[in-house]
């Protein structure tokens, strides 16, 4: 369908609108980070600073160590931004834990459901099905109380098993439908060869199903990088914070400013951004897997 | 159990069929093997899901306070947990919050969704293709930050809105966007929508692939106009999937959370007190009653269930 001059300069005009709604919290993240407090305080009515700074990053990735020209007078750093390695490592650790811990369990239990005839595992699949639909904070009340009660508060540990149950799910929604339309022929093949069924199942269906893998294990990994509530109430060292958890503690310290606040938000969310966009194909399919199949 | 599966998964190449592989002679029955490849799952959803149910319904039926905590004696109170909540004007102010929120979101997100899905299905014109590039960046922003990111933006002294406002000379003054408890709600509304409606888009977008051009081809023919075309053809189509959408992002919406914590903390006044805000201020703010939070808690879930018992019914019928 050819469109005329006009239609095409709306639906530019469109597009524009969207874009630009879309890249406002991130032109301003990018812009808040790039800054100091003083340039920020100096002009309140104008978008771009008088002078582009690195400085942020350099006292936060430093622990304050190094404040760099502008911040010579300000010497108040948060601790848990001093400790912001912590935050670092144990954000990487447990969104790597959850996604092989899921990948592996939601493979499992997918190819029951897609490969064996059970009754009560299309009862599994409903329960999986209901499972997303409770609100996180539900569980995290008794799950709060029963892991203080253990001893398990402040470690990371918690918050990975947490997080695996929460995120399965989805694995079997994404996972299941995916390994049904490999061709079954394929696994009766290798079974003649005399492999089990499991292994039948290892050796030829998984490495077959390497997008449907990819989908799920980059939405976990994303999912459990960007998660808050579960960290935010079971942990409250510094040590065993995540970036999100840190982002939240600096909500209402009146002496952390935007600038700093906007560095660490962008170092946040700069890994799942990239993964996404590199990924995206994958993320696509599995956001509509999850959602519409199953 | 999981060995074996892990190393296929990243990829590393299972050595080739050697004898280990090849013993068939203790092969699992289909049940065993179905309940062996279940275990891990069973028990993790056990611990997290099944267990925390039914603990948060016992917890919402006691006492429980740091006194409470530090004894580990739970004292039997009745239904006085929900009792208080019903009766507390925060609470149910808390629900209407949400309520309100969640219908001008959904509902913003479903009418954003479907028109932006229809600008991106636009393929020659190029600037559709950089916004369906774009579309998922959103998605992978963490709530946190991006809630934040638009407390910053909002921010009346020093804000990024005011400060593009003033550089293109709209206003004068600067506007205060989220001090006013008028319209709080209403602006907390706008970043949860930027952050959920790639979600819906893509939904609303794969669903648009499904439909024939024949379709489209034919109404031609009988010279249909364009919003005839939609109304008629496309949105009729699309409603399965608008009614996903709709139950998914309604029972999310419901759990707000983040957003609310970065942007204005419940305030200004009470103006922006949710229900999962409610829930996460009295168990782990003072009072720390545990108690009452889990009753709000189950309050919640109570109404979100019966959303996704609807959805089930919907989605998930038996293959014929």
């Amino acid at each position: 369908m050819r469109k005329s001059h006009l239609a095409r300069l709306a639906l530019h005009a469109a597009n524009l609108l969207v874009i630009g709604f879309f890249m406002l919290p991130l032109a301003a993240v990018t812009i808040g980070a790039l800054q100091s407090e003083k340039s920020l305080e100096a002009s309140t009515r104008t978008v771009l600073p008088p002078e582009w700074t690195l400085d942020n990053f350099r006292v936060i990735l430093s622990g304050g160590a190094q404040t760099g020209a502008i911040f010579q007078s300000a010497t108040y750093l948060p601790d848990n931004v001093k400790k912001i390695y912590y935050a670092l490592g144990n954000s990487i650790v447990i969104a790597s834990s959850v996604t092989l811990l899921t990948l592996v369990f939601g493979s499992l239990s997918a190819y029951t459901v897609a490969r064996l005839r059970l009754r009560w595992v299309v009862w599994l699949m409903n329960v999986n099905l209901f499972a997303r639909f409770v609100p996180i904070i539900v569980l995290m009340i008794p799950l709060y109380v029963t892991f203080r009660q253990l001893g398990l508060l402040n470690s990371i540990w918690s918050v990975i098993i947490a997080l695996t149950g929460f995120l399965l799910p989805y694995g079997v929604l994404i996972l299941a439908p995916y390994f049904a339309t490999i061709p079954r022929e394929l696994e009766e093949a290798a079974r003649i060869d005399g492999c089990s069924r499991f292994m039948a199942f290892v050796r030829i269906t998984l490495p077959l199903s390497g997008p449907a893998l990819a989908s799920y294990g980059a939405i976990v990994f994303i999912i459990a990088w960007n998660d808050l509530l579960i960290p935010l109430i079971l942990n409250n060292r510094a040590e065993f914070m995540t970036l999100p958890v840190v982002i939240a503690s600096l909500v209402g310290d009146v002496h952390v400013f935007f600038n700093l606040m906007m560095a660490i938000c962008l170092l946040a969310l700069a890994p799942s951004v990239i993964l996404v966009m590199v990924l995206r194909r994958f993320v696509i399919e599995g956001l509509v897997a999850g959602a519409v199949k199953g | 159990m999981s060995q074996p599966a892990a190393t296929g998964l990243d990829g590393t190449a299972v050595p080739a069929a050697s004898g280990r592989w090849r013993r068939s002679g203790a092969e699992l029955s289909p049940r065993l093997l179905g309940v062996v490849m279940n275990l891990p799952t069973m028990a993790t959803l056990t611990l997290v899901l099944a267990y925390p149910l039914f603990y948060a319904a016992f917890l919402s039926l006691h006492k429980v306070t740091p006194g409470e905590l530090r004894r580990g004696i739970f004292p039997w109170v009745g239904f006085d947990n929900y009792a208080r909540i019903l009766s507390d004007p925060l609470f149910i102010l808390a629900l209407e919050h949400t309520l309100i929120f969640t219908i001008v979101s959904v509902t913003v997100e479903i009418v954003l969704a479907i028109a932006i899905a229809l600008l991106i299905d636009q393929r020659q014109v190029w600037t559709s293709n950089v916004t369906k590039l774009l579309i998922l960046v959103p998605y992978a922003v963490p709530p946190i930050a991006n809630g934040l990111i638009w407390s910053f933006l909002y921010d009346f002294n020093f804000g990024f809105l005011n400060r593009i406002l003033f550089t293109l000379g709209l206003i004068d003054q600067p506007i205060d966007w989220v001090g006013n408890p008028r319209t709080a709600l209403l602006a907390l509304t706008v970043p949860y929508v930027w952050r959920t409606l790639p979600f819906a888009i893509l939904l609303v977008h794969a669903a648009l692939q499904g439909i024939g051009r024949e379709l489209y081809e034919a109404a031609g023919v009988d010279g249909a106009g364009a919003l005839r075309r939609f109304w008629h053809i496309t949105l009729p189509l699309l409603r399965p999937i608008i009614v996903v959408i709709l139950v998914l992002r309604t029972s999310f919406a419901f759990a707000v959370f983040e957003e609310v914590l970065a942007i204005t903390q419940g305030g200004p006044g009470d103006a922006t007190w949710v229900a999962v805000w409610y829930s996460y201020k009295r168990s782990f703010a003072p009072p720390f009653d545990i108690g009452v939070g889990a009753a709000a808690a189950y309050v919640l879930a109570l109404i979100v269930g019966g959303l996704a018992i609807a959805y089930v019914r919907l989605i998930y019928r038996p293959v014929d």
